[in-house]
């Protein structure tokens, strides 16, 4: 089974005060959600880069199943806050680009884009320019993309950031359909405390000044819903209000907010 | 689950917006648009009337109708040796095959410049040099080392055009979105095929407005080259026309140059339109 392990990594800008990220160590197993949280500033972005490889840290490493990661690969697939898809490419198009680069022929490419087009629900829409899609439609297409390269790993930067707050809910149910069904490992970064305890299966708690991380928590919620309890029942439980307290107290250290 | 609804709300989005541009806008691009055409209206006017009242001599300025005749005989008969649409299509065969040339060249360097700093440090001088120099200076020295051939004006056209299509396409190249590089490294796109399938589709607005304005320099750049030793093409026929003091045939050959780039501005619109119906609307 494919293990992402991060080991002491450290990221030093120059001419910054502190550090982007000191002594940072945790690992993804497949199927494990790891979720980073944290403020502004403390670095969940600077090591979801690095993990992506598109970041060499000042110190550490990060390894996929042993192998020192040194570059980008398809192995560790990015989904961005702004979808970044292809304008002059159809949605299938831009789904089907990632299959090229698998060297997967050119009539399996718009069978499995399709198929995967179906995966998060745009059944039909393969055929729609990019422009024409809302937010949310893009960002699916863009999480179809990320999985038409079969990555054992599975990064997201803030996918559901720029979605307004009702498409940002059919949005986490989507990607938890999808971590179920692929059951891949993921490693998401958010701002939504609600969104890291409804989806992830370990929260992972960062802090500025420097960035690092304070506090890993267990949290079952997400695989409640793949036994079929509802969101809105898992929403309700007092244990989720519970562990939303207890991470707000981690992030914010104390602070009265 | 609603995913039922989810689709219906998402098709509901997908109809395009209506256009609601305000009345008061509409209204001042009608009235640009009308005061446009009776500039144009009031030019032609006056000049009919200086020509009718023989304000000027007919040597010098003769009536819109003798150039419009003008369009008619040569397209018909021929000014020296040659008829209106051999001289428009000698012309027309030497700007694109100039654009070809530097398309085929200043793209890559644009390329190079863009995404190397070993390309921009090689590149940028040379462009820099280039690109302020008039055609005409170098014309001379073309034609020392090249003759005065078809293939030096092709030249000569072709490196007027170079710094505009290479500095757009680097610039277009400087601009491609980073989240759009590394969403394509972290799917796993080698070097070439980042160049290839990500930087040179993103840069191809910036690189058609290159064109465009290469272009017009090229069509610029084309008169001039003409005036030295051709015995074909629109600069050749005003040139001639001016030395034997056919003025009628002067101002149609000026008419001619001014139709031809109007279409060719029109031409490349749509081009862009076609090629590139993303841009601007992501």
């Amino acid at each position: 089974m494919p293990h992402l392990a991060v080991e002491n990594i450290s990221v030093h800008y120059s001419g910054q005060q502190w550090p982007a990220l000191v002594h940072a160590s945790t690992s993804v197993k497949s199927g494990e959600f790891v979720v980073l949280v944290g403020r502004s500033g403390c670095g969940k972005t600077t090591l979801l880069n690095v993990v992506a490889g598109l970041m060499k840290p000042t110190d550490g490493t990060v390894r996929v199943d042993g192998k020192l990661v040194t570059h980008p690969g398809a192995d560790r697939a990015l989904v961005f806050q702004n979808d970044a898809l292809f304008p002059w490419l159809n949605a299938r198009e831009n789904v089907a680009f990632a299959l090229k680069l698998r060297g997967i022929s050119r009539k399996e490419r718009g069978e499995i884009a399709d198929r995967l087009l179906g995966l998060v629900k745009l059944d039909g829409f393969g055929d729609k320019s990019i422009w024409e899609l809302s937010g949310g439609m893009r960002q699916r297409v863009g999480l179809a993309r990320a999985l038409a390269a079969q990555p054992a790993f599975l990064l997201m930067d803030e996918p559901l950031g720029a979605l307004d707050a009702l498409t940002r809910e059919r949005m986490q149910t989507l990607l938890l359909d999808i971590w179920v069904e692929s059951k891949t490992g993921v490693l998401m970064v958010t701002h939504g405390i609600d969104e890291a305890l409804l989806l992830a299966t370990r929260i992972v708690i960062l802090a500025p000044g420097p960035g690092r991380i304070v506090r890993e928590i267990e949290v079952g919620f997400g695989r409640r819903y793949a036994k079929g309890e509802t969101v809105r029942s898992i929403k309700a439980d007092p244990a989720f209000a519970r562990a939303r307290a207890e991470i707000e107290d981690s992030i914010f250290d104390g602070e009265t907010v | 689950m609603t995913l039922s609804i989810e689709t219906q709300h998402d098709i509901a989005e997908l109809k395009p917006a209506s256009p609601v541009t305000p009345r008061a806008k509409v209204n001042e691009l009608w009235s640009t648009r009308a005061i446009s055409i009776a500039t144009i209206l009031i030019f032609f006017l006056a000049w009919s009337l200086s020509a009718y009242f023989k304000l000027v001599s007919p040597v010098f300025l003769p009536s819109p109708l003798a150039v419009l005749w003008k369009f008619y005989s040569v397209a018909v008969n021929g000014f020296v040796d040659a008829t209106l649409w051999q001289h428009l299509s000698a012309s027309l065969i030497r700007v694109f095959a100039a654009l070809f040339f530097s398309l085929l060249v200043a793209i890559p360097i644009g390329i190079a410049i863009g995404v190397s700093s070993i390309g921009r440090g090689i590149f940028d001088p040379i462009l820099e040099f280039l690109r302020p120099i008039p055609p005409l200076a170098y014309l001379p020295l073309v034609i020392i080392w090249f003759g005065i051939g078809e293939s030096s004006k092709i030249l000569v056209i072709a490196i007027a055009m170079l710094a505009p299509i290479a500095i757009s396409t680097a610039s277009g190249v400087r601009g491609v979105s980073h989240d759009r590089i590394n969403a394509a490294k972290t799917l796993g796109a080698s070097r070439i095929q980042l160049v290839l399938n990500v930087i040179l589709p993103s840069a191809t607005p910036s690189i058609l407005t290159g064109l465009r304005i290469a272009l017009g320099t090229g069509w610029t750049t084309l008169v001039a080259a003409e005036l030295v030793a051709a015995t074909r093409g629109l600069g050749f026929m005003i040139q001639s026309a001016a030395q034997f003091l056919v003025t009628d045939v002067v101002i149609m050959g000026i008419f001619t140059i001014a139709i031809i780039a109007f279409i060719l501005e029109v031409g490349l619109r749509r081009l862009e339109r076609w090629l590139v119906p993303w841009s601007g609307r992501e």
